[in-house]
């Protein structure tokens, strides 16, 4: 086994992952070294490669309006940063730069996509680590936001703004409006099929708590029609971290960690919702059929959407605590 | 669909904005980066208020159907020109016989002798059912001003009609409440003609001396069958803004950023209103819920 390969056996993303496909991984992976100080990516460039630090360290900032920026996480030895960009290959969300000597590895965003094209077992293994990592990294962010409303204890004993939702069962929407929707243009028929029957069709009212924070989730759903927006109430204050349009899907948090729920789903919109019980989600979300795979891209979209979403926020709050720093005088 | 640009503050390069910056005002006429389905191609206005022009408190204003990129008097007035506060807008529409393109239907709106403008970056479908509901909410001297066919005029004159003095100067605050209420009107005679369907209307309003811009939708999500602006309307509309200068010397605000590299703009959030305002030594902006 090449040191390349043992090193990834130490990486807790690839845990469990059998040592014939690390070695075929070790293999696809570039060394880059740099120097303290150096930047190996800037907010907005184009995503195009994963990263795995091998040692030292490196942080990510987020720009500020009035050429500030403020840090938002470091990453050191054995994580991974810059992962959606094998998912989504959209622009950088923030820039990361080495803040001592540091070596990294780089998967590309390219030969990932080989091995998806190959339905290669590690493909599928991986995006489910990259739903754990970020599953994980909503949470702290979530728990940064909610701390920013003077959060002491957690969620739990905040009233609810909304009542709770009473879903009335409906039939599924026109395939022909389905087919339109950006998330699913691209995906085969049959599989979106399998999707699409996973659950069952459901309307509920606008102004109705799907889910509360800190309770357990029992199912996760996919906007169809509407909107639903994700909040964090202290205190009678709120941050809307996300909304979930046509094609979103939420409320899966819970059922890939187990923890409770880390946001407040309300609707803002009537809304007509698939909606996927645990017992379903399960085999859906751990499957290897077409809709399986389907799946497990709508959440991942909406695992990476809703990251970014929540970093919006925190810059907002971030740019108000500069300008509450230094503001000019009312005339 | 349009795009619409709001800017309040220090003397701007009026050339920079609307076309020099590698994503400007008239290059999303044919190359909106944010609505990739559609073109913003019936015509151009703007309103700029120049504070060493005669009677500064009135704003210069143009308006053209001609394409901006191809309009040597805009290029040519561009250049000459350097306000302090700014609206300007792009006007897209449906390739469908009953829209009107001609000047009357260009943004921004301003009625004779009102200091507010306003310009508006999305539509109300049904508007034709619900449109002469509305007059009961318009003062009849402002009806009467109506010279186009657009909704965004309606919603211009409710605006106004919202306001204590309609010929006043409104502070940000006056003119965020009355775009909520006027918001509210149209979702309350919206309900009673049975019109569910997504409905966007990110406003921006100023009177030179502040400046207000909302984000919102009505029932968004929601579309008639076979729709032609399905995929436009899809994503919630954007509207984006940025300050410049850690103090906050004045404020950008955008349909979407004006610049490819979009580090330093943040996404106004969603059922929004960011309101700018004149302080000394700069701009305040707050972004507040939209309680619509």
């Amino acid at each position: 086994m090449s040191d390349t390969a043992s090193f990834l056996g130490s990486v807790p993303l690839l845990a469990g992952i059998a040592d014939g496909d690390l070695a075929e991984l070790a293999a696809l992976l570039r060394p880059r070294v740099l120097g303290a100080g150096d930047v190996i990516w800037r907010e907005g460039e184009r995503a195009d490669a994963m990263h795995i630090v091998v040692d030292g360290n490196v942080a990510v900032s987020l720009s500020l309006p009035g050429d500030s920026e403020t840090q938002v996480a470091t990453v050191g030895p054995g994580e991974v940063l810059g992962e959606i960009a094998l998912l989504d290959g959209g622009r950088r969300s923030g820039t990361a730069r080495a803040t001592e000597p540091t070596r990294v590895l780089l998967l590309g965003r390219s030969d990932f996509a080989a091995l998806v094209s190959r339905r290669h077992p590690t493909a599928f293994a991986l995006k489910r680590r990259f739903a754990d990592v970020a599953c994980q990294r909503l949470r702290t962010q979530l728990a940064r936001l909610a701390a920013s409303l003077g959060d002491g204890d957690g969620a739990g004993g905040e009233p609810l703004e909304h009542p709770r939702a009473e879903l009335e069962p409906s039939g599924a929407p026109d395939s022909r409006y389905v087919r339109r929707l950006a998330d699913f243009r691209a995906v085969e028929p049959l599989a979106l099929w399998g999707f699409l029957t996973a659950g069952r069709y459901m309307r509920c009212a606008a102004g109705r708590t799907l889910i509360a924070e800190g309770e357990p989730a029992t199912a996760c759903y996919v906007t169809m029609n509407g909107a639903v927006e994700r909040v964090i109430v202290r205190r009678g204050r709120r941050i809307r971290v996300g909304l979930a349009g046509p094609g979103r899907a939420f409320g899966h948090e819970s059922l890939i960690d187990g923890a409770p729920s880390p946001v407040t789903e309300t609707t803002r919109e009537r809304a007509l919702l698939l909606v996927v019980p645990r017992d379903a989600f399960e085999p859906l979300y751990h499957g290897e059929t077409a809709g399986s795979h389907v799946f497990l891209d709508v959440i991942l979209r909406d695992l990476m959407a809703s990251l970014r979403q929540a970093l919006r926020p925190q810059a907002h709050l971030a740019s108000r605590r500069a300008w509450a720093a230094d503001p000019p005088a009312p005339t | 669909m349009c795009r619409v640009l709001g800017y309040l503050g220090e003397p701007l390069s009026l050339t920079q904005v609307l076309f020099d910056s590698d994503s400007s005002l008239v290059r999303q006429t044919y190359n909106p980066r944010m609505m990739p389905t559609f073109l913003n191609l019936a015509g151009f206005g703007m309103a700029a208020w120049e504070p060493h022009s005669i009677e500064p408190e009135d704003p210069l204003t143009y308006r053209s159907t001609t394409l901006p990129a191809f309009d040597r008097n805009l290029r040519s007035l561009a250049r000459k020109l350097a306000p302090t506060c700014l609206v300007a807008h792009v006007r897209g529409v449906t390739n469908d016989e009953d829209v009107l393109v001609g000047e009357t239907n260009l943004h921004p709106f301003r009625f004779a002798g009102s200091r507010v403008v306003l310009a508006h970056n999305g539509h109300l479908r049904d508007f034709g059912r619900m449109r002469y509901d509305l007059l009961e909410y318009i003062g009849p001297e402002l009806a009467r001003r109506i010279e186009g066919t657009t909704d965004s005029e309606w919603i211009y004159a409710l605006v106004l009609s919202r306001l204590t003095d309609p010929y006043g100067t409104p502070e940000a605050d006056e003119l965020a409440d009355a775009a909520a209420s006027t918001l509210r009107i149209l979702r309350d005679v919206r309900a009673r003609h049975g019109i569910d369907t997504s409905s966007p209307a990110n406003l921006c309003l100023t009177t030179g001396r502040d400046l207000v811009a909302t984000r919102f939708s009505f029932d968004y999500g929601w579309y008639p069958d076979e729709d032609a602006l399905l995929e436009t309307d899809l994503p919630y509309v954007s509207l984006w803004y940025t300050v410049a200068g850690d103090t906050r010397r004045s404020v950008l605000i955008a349909s979407e950023p004006l610049t490819l590299d979009t580090t330093g703009w943040l996404e106004v959030p969603e059922y929004s209103v960011v309101t700018a305002r004149t302080v000394a030594g700069g701009v305040d902006v707050q972004t507040l819920d939209l309680d619509v």
